[in-house]
């Protein structure tokens, strides 16, 4: 079995999206070969998770003055900034055959990517519903979308190289954007060229990341373009769609909320931040004056990242991160009762809660006694 | 190895068996409300989105009804009849949870005023069908689970 094998550079925001898209509808419909695209955005776009607030998550003046383009992703997730230093990564394929279960699923596509980095020597693993990371620092974000025609696209961003301050210039955050919060930004990711060095080309990543997924999925790759009719399609799309203010715009009816709680434990001072959609986690920050691997407080923020609120899901994963990072000085039971503490005060005050997909909440400015 | 799950799959409605959702008439009105079911629910997580089309769109079986978002996965809602929407419910937009905490009564998505009900009703899963259909999905989602 083979897939065709699309590359591309300098995408615009509408053409890239709206081309994943029409190619997931067409694949499930069988009118269209299963495709993997490896691909760049021209620099650069913001892109926005499928239902995100353009106006709550970007600093859109910051956009237009720098000519950054704006759009709305069909995958979920939080926001991120594409250019030529990050990896786009686009699976179309047919549902059927493939596991029905979100995790399991996105565990699967992931596996390419996965063997991917290990070619490069990059021992990365998947983590928690939706992120890949490496020693527990995200390296790429994941999404899929489940067209109604049977395709199933999966969307990746994988971070070859990333100027976190411009990142932090484009989404809105709730932090000062100093170099200390820039630098507490940086400590929870990863970067291909922050492991390996200045001089990896995108070209060789991609090249080894297009092996990875043959390999996890023993197929052939046969490069190609797409047809006359996938072009057809693809800007019909975005002209439809992808360009409308319709679709980049539109809002919500899930309230975002965010809150913070401060506790004192024998560890050390343990200061946490939560920003909330409805009753899901969108993201959490822990920091304070504890001793913890900055890799193991990132690591915990990941698993955390779209998190039922509840108090059993919430004390299962915090138990189960302490499983896995048993050398730490957090207890349990204190990092739950904050995050849970920051939880409740979350609802009662609901306000706008930018977060991008890989930044987390940052410092709280006026923390409450917990 | 994941252990033995039993689904709350009420026999009072029918089922897509491909897309799990669920589809219960009112003999009275003849409207038919669809959510979906605990399955399908399990498959997906939890809720963190919905987005359902207006009142007063004409859909047919198979096309959307809508798009849902959980664990960054995000999905069409498909229709499994045909008909024109007269109801939303509201609640769940606001809420998306509350279809997780209550998938056959509070967590209705939509009301359909049914095109084909007969023919496409016929395609289904109902009645004695629905055991059946429940083991091998159940078979299915185990033998997909990573074992530790």
């Amino acid at each position: 079995m083979s897939w065709r094998l699309i590359t591309d550079d300098g995408a615009a925001a509408a053409d890239g999206l709206a081309g994943d898209e029409s190619l997931a509808d067409r694949v499930g419909r069988g009118t269209s070969p299963p495709t993997l695209r490896l691909y760049t955005y021209r620099p650069h776009v913001a892109l926005i998770g499928r239902f995100q607030d353009a106006a709550h998550e970007l600093d859109l003046a910051t956009c237009r003055r720098h000519g950054i383009g704006v759009n709305r992703r069909p995958t979920g997730g939080g926001a991120i900034l594409m250019g030529p230093d990050q990896l786009g990564v686009a699976l179309a394929l047919r549902a059927r055959g493939l596991p029905g279960r979100a995790r399991e699923l996105m565990a699967r596509f992931s596996d390419g990517l996965v063997r991917g980095l290990s070619g490069l020597g990059i021992a990365a693993s998947f983590r928690g519903k939706n992120d890949l990371a490496v020693g527990g620092r995200k390296i790429a974000g994941l999404g899929i979308h489940r067209s109604a025609s049977g395709g199933l696209l999966f969307h990746a961003s994988l971070l070859v190289d990333l100027d976190v301050a411009l990142m932090a210039r484009v989404l809105r955050t709730p932090f000062e954007k100093t170099s200390a919060e820039l630098a507490a930004v940086a400590a929870g990711l990863d970067t291909v060229r922050n492991i390996l060095g200045e001089k990896v080309a995108l070209t060789d990543v991609r090249a080894r990341v297009a092996a990875g997924f043959a390999e996890s999925f023993d197929v052939g790759l046969e490069p190609g373009e797409l047809t006359g009719a996938e072009r057809a399609a693809r800007d019909t799309l975005a002209r439809e769609k992808y360009r409308t203010e319709a679709w980049v715009f539109q809002r919500t009816e899930v309230p975002d909320a965010d809150g913070a709680a401060v506790l004192t434990t024998p560890g050390g001072r343990l200061d946490v931040r939560v920003a909330l959609a409805g009753r899901m986690i969108k993201a959490v920050h822990v920091h304070g004056d504890f001793f913890e691997r900055e890799e193991a407080v990132a690591d915990l923020e990941g698993r955390l990242r779209w998190h039922a609120s509840n108090r059993p899901a919430v004390a299962a994963t915090v138990r189960e991160w302490a499983r896995l990072h048993a050398d730490g000085t957090l207890a349990p039971d204190s990092l739950t009762q904050t995050i849970l503490s920051a939880v409740r005060r979350a609802r009662a005050t609901p306000v706008d809660g930018p977060y991008g997909c890989f930044v987390s909440p940052g410092r709280e400015r006026e923390a409450v006694g917990g | 190895m994941e252990s033995e799950r039993l689904y709350d799959v009420p026999e009072d409605r029918h089922y897509d068996g491909t897309r799990h959702l669920w589809v219960r008439r009112d003999a009275g009105s003849g409207l038919v409300r669809v959510g979906i079911d605990a399955i399908g629910l399990e498959a997906l997580g939890e809720l963190a989105y919905i987005q359902l089309k207006a009142a007063g769109t004409a859909v047919a079986r198979g096309e959307s009804l809508g798009t849902l978002e959980a664990a960054k996965m995000t999905s069409n809602i498909v229709a499994p009849v045909s008909g024109t929407i007269v109801g939303r419910n509201d609640a769940v937009l606001q809420d998306p949870l509350a279809v997780n905490d209550d998938p056959y009564e509070r967590g209705w998505l939509v009301e359909l005023d049914p095109t084909r009900w007969d023919e496409e009703a016929a395609e289904l899963v109902s009645g004695e069908a629905i055991a059946g259909w429940v083991a091998a999905e159940v078979e299915r989602f185990r033998a997909e689970a990573p074992t530790d």
